[in-house]
């Protein structure tokens, strides 16, 4: 009997315990963004599925002097989502798509909806994006924090696709921001990294679905330029258009090949393309990406597939939404002590070729560093943001970098990058801020000059900073 | 302790470790992260179980199932409360060469008391007979949880799960010898 007790006694002793340091421990859950590199503490997560939910998450802030971390995906790798002990607002549940006004091409949604679910609503009425990022997975309000651009080349970046939109203040008020009204805050709250306020609901201006004819060459990095110019921008057929740069040692940042999607000739078969794809089988991508991880034999294969892989597009039929769902799930990494980051250079046209003979020289005596793709896309010159990043016409250069976890890989990326981002500069060229904050001070007041400008009006509008993230940290803070 | 006693002994134990066996993964997935180190999870968990058979199947004969069955009571009622808690790679390996350790004990009792326990002539059916009553409890088990989670954390079904390893403790502490169950009398 007394055996009994004392074990009844001493399970619920354990017991207790045990449940009060589990409950503890979500008073301070830990968030991290998708690059892994950092995990933030921070005081609560919250989201809100209607604006009266958002504003008091606000209003609430400013009364208990809380800072908060706007989220969508948190595909920013730079800490634009994290702040410590800040409140992360997680808009993804915020996704209801309000109207579509097919007559118009226009839609309006809350902006936790991610593009996917835009497509699958649109898709049936005949419309697509205007403007999509390579992968679909994002959520839109996030997209317009980063005013981030895609294949597209006849569209440049997203924020020429928003007609307006409801922007939630630091103060707690609403504001509708279009061209016309309270205009101020268009170029500041796209590309304004959540620095501005909570991007509410959004109208998009759509365009129409069509049938696409998909080409591919390969060619050297030399006559890439006149090639875009004279063959593809020159060409109103041509809609969107990719290229690859090749990561393998004996072909080294010199071959590419291009694939172009053009309108089909034949418009009338668009209804046997219209719908959309899922994503397809990824091993054989992710083994050959997992293969170029490794050593030189890998990232030789990996190309060589690359390769292959694009011939066999040549003449394949697409709709417009189906090409703008591109595949994301071979590229999740999954090991715990590497990562993998981004980095994103705009080089004008024009400095491509010498961009690339000097970036070669950077890389080339650079052994430790993994790099596994490089994606080249067009970019049309917008200053409207002001922090563009778009200053001239520009390819952009998406590098997929392996990377350790540690803090000595860390350091070592830092300084390849740093110098990628000198070569860039002295290129007339700019980075893109959403990735992991590699870059120093000087170099990202070299690429947006108008950044001191940005960082004021920050300061006037949200004095407080109620709205608070690492990037804003790094780079604002001494104003 | 009787046959029946037994079986609604061995759907309780089943019932708890089928409710948190398939949905443990949740867990792994927030602490682990990469399917290699699920592999040694597992593989942690089987490789103990491997090893300490000779020992636990020795020590059946010498001390009686019904010991071994109140350590593995106690023993996951223990274990699971520490579930929650693990927010390292190597917590959960620790756990997992534990719950080996717990599982093989489980493994070789129920097999022990049931051949003690059976006629040799109509061990099948007697066996077969044994075995709807304890799939059933683990079939409602599983189904259940799959509804528990969806309101309950992941967490609170390893507490939850504990209780009733702890329920089955005392019934086994009660209970009498397993010596005497008749399989027959199901």
């Amino acid at each position: 009997m007394v055996a009994r007790y004392s074990i009844a006694i001493g399970f619920i002793i354990i017991f207790s315990f045990s449940l009060h340091l589990f409950s503890s421990s979500f008073d301070e859950p830990t968030v991290g963004d998708q690059s892994r590199l950092m995990a933030v503490k921070m005081k609560a997560v919250k989201a809100g599925t209607t604006t009266e939910e958002l504003k008091k998450i606000v209003l609430d802030a400013n009364k208990k002097d809380d800072v908060i971390a706007i989220a969508g995906m948190q595909h920013s790798q730079g800490g634009h989502t994290l702040y410590p002990k800040g409140i992360l607002l997680d808009m993804k549940p915020y996704n209801k798509i309000l109207s579509l006004d097919r007559q118009g091409k226009k839609i309006t949604v809350q902006s936790g909806t991610s593009w996917a679910a835009i497509q699958e609503y649109i898709n049936p009425s005949g419309l697509a994006l205007q403007i999509s990022q390579s992968q679909s997975i994002f959520t839109v309000g996030g997209s317009l924090s980063v005013n981030a651009h895609g294949l597209s080349i006849r569209n440049h970046s997203l924020i020429d696709t928003v007609d307006s939109f409801r922007l939630l203040t630091a103060k707690g008020e609403v504001l509708t921001v279009s061209r016309e009204e309270n205009q101020e805050m268009f170029p500041l709250a796209i590309g304004g990294y959540g620095l501005f306020g909570v991007i509410l609901d959004v109208t998009l201006n759509l365009t129409d679905n069509e049938l696409y004819e998909m080409s591919s060459h390969t060619l050297q990095y030399e006559d890439y330029p006149a090639y875009f110019k004279e063959t593809v921008l020159s060409d109103k057929n041509y809609k969107m258009h990719l290229a690859r740069l090749s990561i393998s040692p004996d072909t080294f940042l010199k071959e590419m090949y291009v694939i172009n999607y053009a309108l089909a000739p034949h418009q009338s078969k668009l209804v046997d393309f219209l719908p959309l794809k899922r994503e397809p089988i990824v091993a054989i991508p992710k083994f050959f990406l997992g293969m170029s991880r490794i050593n030189d034999f890998g990232k030789r294969t990996f190309w060589e597939t690359q390769k292959n892989y694009a011939k066999k597009v040549q003449g394949k039929l697409i709709s417009r939404n189906n090409a703008m769902r591109s595949d994301s799930v071979f590229m999740e990494y999954t090991n715990p002590d590497k990562t993998e980051v981004l980095q994103e250079y705009f080089v004008p046209i024009d400095e491509f070729e010498h961009y690339l003979d000097d970036l070669r020289s950077v890389l080339e005596d650079d052994e430790t560093f993994n790099l596994l793709n490089i994606t080249v896309r067009y970019v049309e010159k917008n200053e409207e943001p002001l922090l563009a990043y778009a200053t001239k016409d520009m390819f952009s250069l998406v590098l997929l970098i392996n990377q350790g976890k540690d803090q000595n890989s860390i350091e070592q990326t830092r300084k390849t990058v740093q110098n990628m981002i000198d070569v860039t500069l002295a290129h007339n060229g700019s980075y893109y801020l959403p990735y992991y904050g590699y870059a120093t001070k000087e170099q990202m007041k070299a690429a947006y000059p108008r950044s001191e400008e940005f960082f004021k009006l920050k300061n006037i509008y949200d004095p407080d900073h109620r709205f608070q993230n690492l990037f804003f940290e790094e780079y604002g803070d001494e104003h | 302790m009787n046959i029946k006693q037994f079986v609604l002994y061995q759907g309780a134990v089943g019932m708890a470790a089928s409710m948190i066996f398939p949905f443990y993964i949740l867990l792994l997935r927030d602490v682990g992260s990469s399917f290699s180190q699920f592999g040694w999870a597992y593989g942690l968990f089987a490789l103990t179980s491997a090893l300490s058979f000779p020992f636990i199947g020795k020590f059946a004969d010498r001390i009686g199932d019904k010991q071994l069955l109140l350590v593995y009571s106690w023993g996951m009622a223990v274990l699971l409360i520490l579930f929650p808690l693990a927010y390292e790679i190597w917590h959960v390996y620790c756990l997992q060469i534990a719950m080996g350790l717990f599982g093989a004990i489980q493994k070789n009792s129920e097999k022990t008391v049931l051949a003690r326990a059976v006629s040799k002539e109509r061990a099948g059916r007697e066996i077969g007979n044994y075995h709807i009553w304890t799939s059933v409890a683990a079939a409602i088990a599983v189904i259940g949880t799959g509804y528990l989670v969806d309101f309950l954390t992941i967490g609170s079904i390893f507490y939850l799960a504990s209780l009733v390893f702890a329920w089955s403790g005392f019934f086994i502490m009660k209970a009498g010898s397993t010596e005497s169950i008749k399989a027959g009398n199901l």
